[in-house]
């Protein structure tokens, strides 16, 4: 049933041209923030970290997916999510907006398919925090499938490099559908799940029973397939855990602890990962700093950046951003500051 | 002897103190945090000199818990200088819920190699078994005990003094300059003015935290299983004195980044009460219900302190935690 929603998102994607990120050219990140005046908006950042363009956002944003050909993207709102935007990149205007279904919640991420034909988006069932792939077709924005995520409470959801298959964080953690306190710490159980793009479960890792309340939230992925997942502590906060974790299908989970020295430096809490150039960088912005580490998970550094969170990639190192309003430059030497905003910059910085 | 504070560091703070803008961080600097740190150099030395003359509990339980005592009017600064080679890790490393210290200096002990004394070999050994947690098991726990414990209590006292030191001199030469020039040119590490005040609200809430959770919170445990066991210093007694000196250093920090602060003062004032009232200083009492019931109370009022920092001492500076660190996502 085409529903008062569907034809308006089917009237505004086609009232607009369709561009390439060729013809966009300039935004080169994504991210959410609470402007200086309290509203939530997405910007569109260039390479240098300058602002391109603002899209008001009905609520506080989380994280975006970049559509592989066209100039488009979608914003998701934070968890528990009633919202996802459809933005024109190019202008930075809105195409149209998706609501979950009746009884299903967004949880801030999601990806297309490898043609941009389908979006993949991360949901709870409400109630339950039943993990659920929806599925919609980008063209005139319907959904049209759904299928179980493999666990609890997902977060992050990619697709595999040069393939269509997709890997899910399950956080594990059962959420109240209302106001996200945390309702199974004692017997949660996180995984990461490979999806076949109808929804067959291709293949699971999990960690040790001692790490089981290490909640796997955020993805990385290298060409080769290799997932790095960065995950938040759950348990005693006197116990040291690493928080990064680098898996490949077919192969044993491996776990990459920072030096001794900086066992708490993270505060148990990675808010977001990226790869660069051989690089992995974890943020914590509860611990204030950023963890860089190389392609095998051996630490390189810990360096401080306070309530540092959104990473992605730049030539030769990281753009950050952080809870203060700077973006800065990161590289196994230090930040160098490109902007100081009065933007709060939320969770996450996407590269598009 | 308290080493002096460098002439162009005091023409920075008299400087900066002149600044409107800035109220608050500079007297954190000047009143509460580089004080704090030459008290604990010089607490250090002194336990390392005592060290050097005579090796046994009893000449060093006194110095030891001096040493202790002036840790606790900085073990709440986990940034910049206290971070770096993990030190404050080093210069106490509790909560150890798996024993890992005790275990590390039992193996060292058995091994009883001289050479892994010598202060470069001593500075590479694990953080769990240095600092003031490993000379508390060296000096209060009988099974430490022999000519190697000796030479292992001097390697420790002598390791600490050099971590206080480095600390204080990284403090006074490098850090306390970067918070207050914070928003200058060049200053990398404080963007803003606004990033210097966040950084030390964020010190004062982050500790206040630790004493209710962990000082508190980790004897508490549940009620259907207290672990007075886990209370922090149990062997030398100290649990419930230092909850009162970190309650004593973070009303320190709070008054000196907002002196204006009445509610502040008062929920000290009650909190001080409350503690001093305990009467019970390795909280052993959490193990029967007016005991526990008693901690309980402390670790609310502590809470609801938390509440209080929040509105009084954020609302002046400006500043509440981070954006992003509250979020949880």
């Amino acid at each position: 049933m085409a529903t008062r929603r569907h034809i308006l998102a089917g009237l505004v994607a086609s009232a607009l041209p369709r561009l390439s990120w060729a013809d966009a050219g300039s935004p080169a990140f994504l991210a959410a923030a609470r402007m200086s005046s309290g509203a939530f908006a997405l910007h569109g950042l260039t390479e240098a970290g300058a602002m391109l363009f603002a899209i008001p956002l009905p609520a506080r944003g989380h994280a975006a997916a970049a559509h592989p050909t066209r100039a488009e993207a979608v914003a998701f709102a934070r968890r528990p999510g009633t919202y996802a935007l459809v933005i024109g990149c190019a202008s930075g205007t809105l195409r149209a907006r998706l609501t979950p279904p009746d009884g299903r919640q967004f949880n801030g991420h999601g990806a297309y398919s490898a043609d941009g034909a389908l979006l993949y988006t991360s949901e709870v069932v409400a109630e339950t925090s039943e993990g659920v792939v929806g599925v919609w077709d980008t063209a005139g924005w319907h959904r049209v499938d759904e299928f179980p995520s493999g666990g609890i409470g997902p977060h992050e959801l990619r697709r595999l490099p040069g393939s269509d298959d997709l890997v899910v964080a399950n956080g594990g953690i059962r959420t109240d559908p209302q106001d996200r306190s945390k309702l199974n710490i004692e017997t949660m159980r996180p995984n990461l799940s490979y999806l076949s793009p109808d929804g067959a479960i291709l293949e699971q890792a999990e960690l040790p029973e001692e790490l089981r309340q290490n909640s796997i939230r955020h993805l990385a992925l290298a060409e080769d397939g290799t997932v790095a997942f960065a995950m938040q502590w759950e348990g005693d906060p006197a116990e040291p855990v690493p928080l990064l974790g680098l898996h490949r299908r077919g192969e044993a989970l491996r776990l990459c602890p920072p030096r001794e020295e900086d066992l708490f430096a993270m505060r148990g809490y990675a808010g977001s990962i990226a790869r660069s150039e051989g690089m992995i960088a974890l943020t914590s912005p509860r611990g204030g700093v950023v963890q860089l580490h190389a392609e095998d998970g051996a630490p390189l550094a810990t360096l401080a950046r306070p309530d540092a969170c959104g990473v992605a990639p730049l030539p030769g190192g990281f753009l950050v951003t952080d809870g203060g309003g700077a973006i800065t430059r990161l590289t196994p030497e230090g930040f160098r500051p490109l902007e100081r905003t009065a933007a709060a910059w939320d969770n996450h910085l996407v590269r598009i | 002897m308290r080493p002096a504070l460098s002439a162009p560091l005091w023409g920075l703070l008299a400087l900066l103190a002149a600044a409107p803008l800035r109220a608050g961080v500079p007297e954190a600097v000047s009143e509460a945090i580089l004080p704090g740190y030459e008290g604990f150099t010089a607490a250090t030395a002194a336990l390392d000199t005592a060290a050097r003359a005579d090796c046994s509990a009893e000449a060093l339980k006194a110095p030891w818990n001096a040493a202790f005592d002036a840790w606790m009017a900085v073990s709440h600064l986990r940034i910049g200088p206290s971070e770096t080679d993990g030190r404050a890790l080093a210069i106490a490393f509790w909560p150890d819920p798996k024993g890992s210290g005790a275990r590390t200096q039992a193996r060292l002990l058995d091994a009883a190699d001289p050479a892994l004394l010598a202060p470069e070999r001593f500075a590479e050994v694990s953080v769990a078994a240095r600092g003031l947690f490993a000379l508390e098991r060296l000096l209060y726990d009988p099974a430490f005990a022999g000519d190697y414990a000796c030479a292992l209590t001097r390697a420790t006292a002598a390791d600490l003094a050099r971590m206080a030191a480095d600390l204080e001199t990284d403090w006074r030469e490098t850090f306390a300059p970067l918070v207050l020039t914070a928003g200058s040119e060049g200053n990398d590490r404080f963007l803003t003015e606004a990033e210097a005040r966040q950084a030390l609200f964020t010190q004062l809430m982050a500790g206040l935290e630790f004493t209710a959770d962990q000082r508190l919170g980790r004897p508490l445990g549940s009620f259907d299983r207290p672990r007075p066991e886990r209370a922090e210093a149990r062997l030398s007694g100290r649990s419930l004195r230092n909850v009162e000196l970190s309650l004593a250093a973070l009303e320190r920090l709070a008054l000196a980044l907002a002196p204006d602060s009445p509610r502040t003062r008062e929920g000290f004032d009650q909190a001080r009460s409350r503690a001093a009232n305990l009467d019970d200083p390795r909280f052993d009492g959490v193990a029967d219900p007016s005991g526990r019931l008693r901690v309980e109370i402390l670790q609310q009022r502590l809470h609801a302190l938390r509440d209080v920092l929040s509105a009084e001492v954020g609302g002046a500076l400006g500043v509440s935690v981070g954006f992003n660190a509250a979020d949880g996502d």
